[in-house]
């Protein structure tokens, strides 16, 4: 039944047959000039037969899904050769066979960084950077995810940079405020000069213009209700690396970063340790400024406990708290993710309602629920066969349910699909499979599980309990889903 | 050549790995920030070298696996990514006195792009310019030269980026991921990595070739092995003597 389902929505996913094509055109979208990714909006298929009626009476508006619906909102790069019949078309769904889905629709293009969402997942908020005769305009833009219509906008103008300056937002949302705070990485060019460098086609030599970087950071205040920006106030922190990773109560920022390390006079010398800084939200004058263990920032998972203290995980098997009051790190060991093998995993980490922290590691096929409130003693663990593509994105190949009872995650790498298991017990509890293999799984705020494939049609779409619901088409290579 | 890959420590590896294979490495591939492990020759860069050094295989190849959604993302988070990439292996570099560069000056730098990966143009070019760029060590030779790990028969972006790319962004070497026969490293199969130049007219090609994974083969010691068409080990920092 499934098989045939799938070939139904296949069939509909198929030229002609599917919603309005949609391409991606710089002209209808949000568009910023240093940038690559993209962002389409896509209504939650467990929804569609709602908001397909008023869609068809709305005609597209904005708001056309109206209370109560969500749109899913993809985050990727566009297929270089579009997609045959359209970049983007839905399918039938089989709970609401007479109707198909409003065609999903272009939002934004030319990020020049990941969305970032919101605690409460309503909002999302999208940097562009443009290149200005003052300097580079930096905007952001606070998507409702409820709509996927722009709620605020607002830019600043960074000056007095070199032409070719390389600008890196991080927007960060201030749980409870308004705030979206923004860490800007702003790298500037220097020191052209001729050089020769062995070129290994050839193995003759090439004459390079070598460029060299500088990074440096500033912060930025978005306020979400006015629409203003406060700000840009300057760390003067260079030479620094531009990675850093962030996080915010509704009181202060975190900031990890990194000084630049230099060549050593003598060696051995040792790198450079990061620094954790705690920013009043809305200053750019940290409160306290403490040393960090290791590693560098570098895209680690980051969240807020309930008691305002921040929390990275590191190395893939342990969480440095940063506190509230001093920004000073405690480090504790998660036993069950230390497990090595030949390939690195990358984690997740999310913060719950209920003030514990979900953590997974697909490389090891494992996850855990921990409690910051106790030590981060481990509350509960599932074991699971690792995917077929752990490393890869999107990062997201295992999901807790919203009562954090039945852990989702893809199939392993010989079976493919995805399973259910209970959390309680660790055992299996379900799974669904027709050989195909999944990359990516996420669960909608409607309970609808919707997995990511490498080809169309890119999307299926789940009921909790894992009976397919359908299935969509779109031109984006998804990394992430919002 | 073979040698093998891994995310645990060498020198908690190398004697398992003997014990399992019966041969030393020529050359050990390690994780270097913005990556997963890349903690292990962060944080004690002397005892991975004296790993590397006592494993027979005195030579440490670099890759770097950022967060993988980045790879399809802007410039910006292209140079981002290569900078501390670069500041990693320079970290690296100054930790251990017995650490050399190649001596013919060419280290390869390799990207990791994981299956179900894509990888965009402003990513790489950004990414690989700040590679071939960087002042290493205020040395002036500009020894580091972009490269890139996938399966280029995947169906994300990868080899048609390659093709696209023009000067010092042409990767110096592809590392393959497939096909993956297993082996050993006494038992290394005829080179057969899957190439760029057979789905795109990318000018890279696959120098070295990963043939085993741990997961995939069965291994017991924490190691991936890989082979080169060329001596890889001229292509990786030397360990000169025991630090």
């Amino acid at each position: 039944m499934h098989m045939r389902a799938l070939q139904r929505a296949r069939a509909a996913a198929s030229p002609g047959a599917a919603g309005a094509a949609v391409r991606l055109s710089r002209r209808e979208m949000l568009a910023g000039g240093i940038g690559a990714g993209a962002l389409v909006a896509l209504p939650d298929i467990s929804l569609a037969g709602r908001a397909a009626a008023r869609s068809a009476r709305a005609a597209g508006s904005a708001g056309s899904a109206g209370s109560g619906s969500r749109y899913v909102l993809l985050y990727g790069t566009p297929e270089a050769t579009s997609f045959p019949g359209g970049s983007v078309a839905s399918a039938l769904s089989p709970a609401s066979r007479a109707r198909s889905l409003p065609a999903a629709r272009p939002v934004a293009t030319q990020l020049t960084s990941a969305p970032v969402a919101s605690a409460d997942q309503s909002s999302v908020a999208l940097v562009t950077v443009d290149a200005v005769p003052s300097g580079a305009q930096v905007t952001l833009t606070v998507v409702d995810a409820a709509s996927a219509a722009i709620s605020k906008q607002g830019s600043l103008t960074i000056t007095g940079i070199a032409d070719g300056t390389s600008i890196l937002p991080t927007p960060v949302f201030a749980p409870g405020t308004a705030t979206i705070a923004v860490v800007l990485a702003i790298t500037e060019p220097a020191g052209q000069r001729l050089a020769r460098k062995a070129d290994p086609a050839t193995g003759g030599t090439r004459v390079i213009r070598p460029v060299t970087w500088t990074s440096r950071h500033a912060l930025a205040y978005f306020n979400s209700d006015s629409g203003e920006f406060t700000g840009p106030f300057h760390l003067g922190n260079a030479p620094a690396l531009a990675l850093t990773t962030a996080a915010a109560n509704s009181f202060d920022l975190f900031l990890w970063t990194t000084r630049e390390p230099q060549p050593a006079q003598a060696r051995p010398q040792s790198p450079p340790l990061p620094w954790v800084s705690v920013f009043p939200l809305g200053s750019g004058q940290a409160r306290a400024s403490v040393p960090s263990p290791a590693p560098w920032p570098a895209s680690e998972p980051v969240v807020t406990l309930a008691t305002g203290d921040a929390a990275r995980l590191v190395n893939g098997r342990a969480v440095q708290v940063s506190s509230a009051q001093t920004g000073e790190v405690t480090q504790t060991a998660i036993a069950p993710l230390g497990v090595t093998r030949a390939k690195p995993s990358a984690v997740t980490m999310e913060s719950r309602p209920d003030g514990t922290v979900f953590m997974t590691k697909p490389g090891i096929g494992r996850a855990v629920v921990a409690d910051p409130a106790d030590s981060f003693r481990v509350t509960a663990q599932v074991d699971y066969p690792a995917p077929a593509a752990p490393g890869g994105a999107p990062a997201s190949k295992a999901v807790l349910s919203p009562a954090g009872d039945t852990l989702y995650v893809l199939g392993g790498a010989k079976t493919g699909g995805i399973s259910a298991y209970d959390v309680a017990t660790g055992k299996l509890a379900g799974s669904y499979s027709h050989g195909r293999q999944y990359f990516g799984l996420y669960q909608l705020p409607s309970g609808t599980l919707l997995t990511l494939s490498p080809g169309n049609p890119r999307l299926e779409f789940f009921s909790p309990g894992l009976s397919l619901l359908g299935t969509a088409a779109t031109n984006l290579h998804v990394s992430a889903v919002f | 050549m073979a040698g093998y890959d891994t995310a645990g420590p060498i020198h908690d590896t190398y004697v398992s790995a003997r014990d399992e294979f019966g041969r030393d490495p020529a050359f050990w591939i390690r994780y270097f920030s913005p990556s997963p492990a890349a903690d292990i020759f962060a944080d004690d860069a002397v005892a991975e070298s004296a790993g590397a050094w006592a494993s027979g295989g005195p030579y440490v190849g670099c890759v770097s696996a950022p967060y993988q959604s980045r790879l399809s993302g802007s410039a910006a988070e292209g140079l981002a990514d290569a900078q501390t990439y670069a500041a990693s292996m320079l970290a690296a570099w100054n930790a251990v006195a017995q650490l050399k560069l190649p001596s013919n000056n060419q280290l390869w730098c390799y990207l990791d792009q994981e299956y179900s990966t894509s990888l965009s143009q402003s990513y790489w070019d950004a990414w690989a310019n700040y590679i071939a760029d960087y002042n290493f060590a205020n040395l002036r030779t500009y020894p580091l030269y972009p490269a890139l790990y996938c399966d280029p028969l995947s169906p994300f972006p990868n080899c048609s980026i390659l093709a696209a790319a023009g000067g010092v962004t042409i990767p110096a070497s592809v590392w393959s991921s497939e096909p993956e026969p297993c082996g050993s490293l006494a038992s290394v199969p005829f080179y057969d990595a899957d190439e760029c130049s057979s789905v795109s007219r990318s000018k890279a090609g696959s120098h070295l070739w990963q043939f085993g994974e741990q997961d995939a083969c069965g291994f017991s010691a924490n190691v991936d092995l890989d082979v080169g068409n060329v001596i890889t080990a001229n292509y990786c920092f030397r360990v000169v003597s025991d630090p």
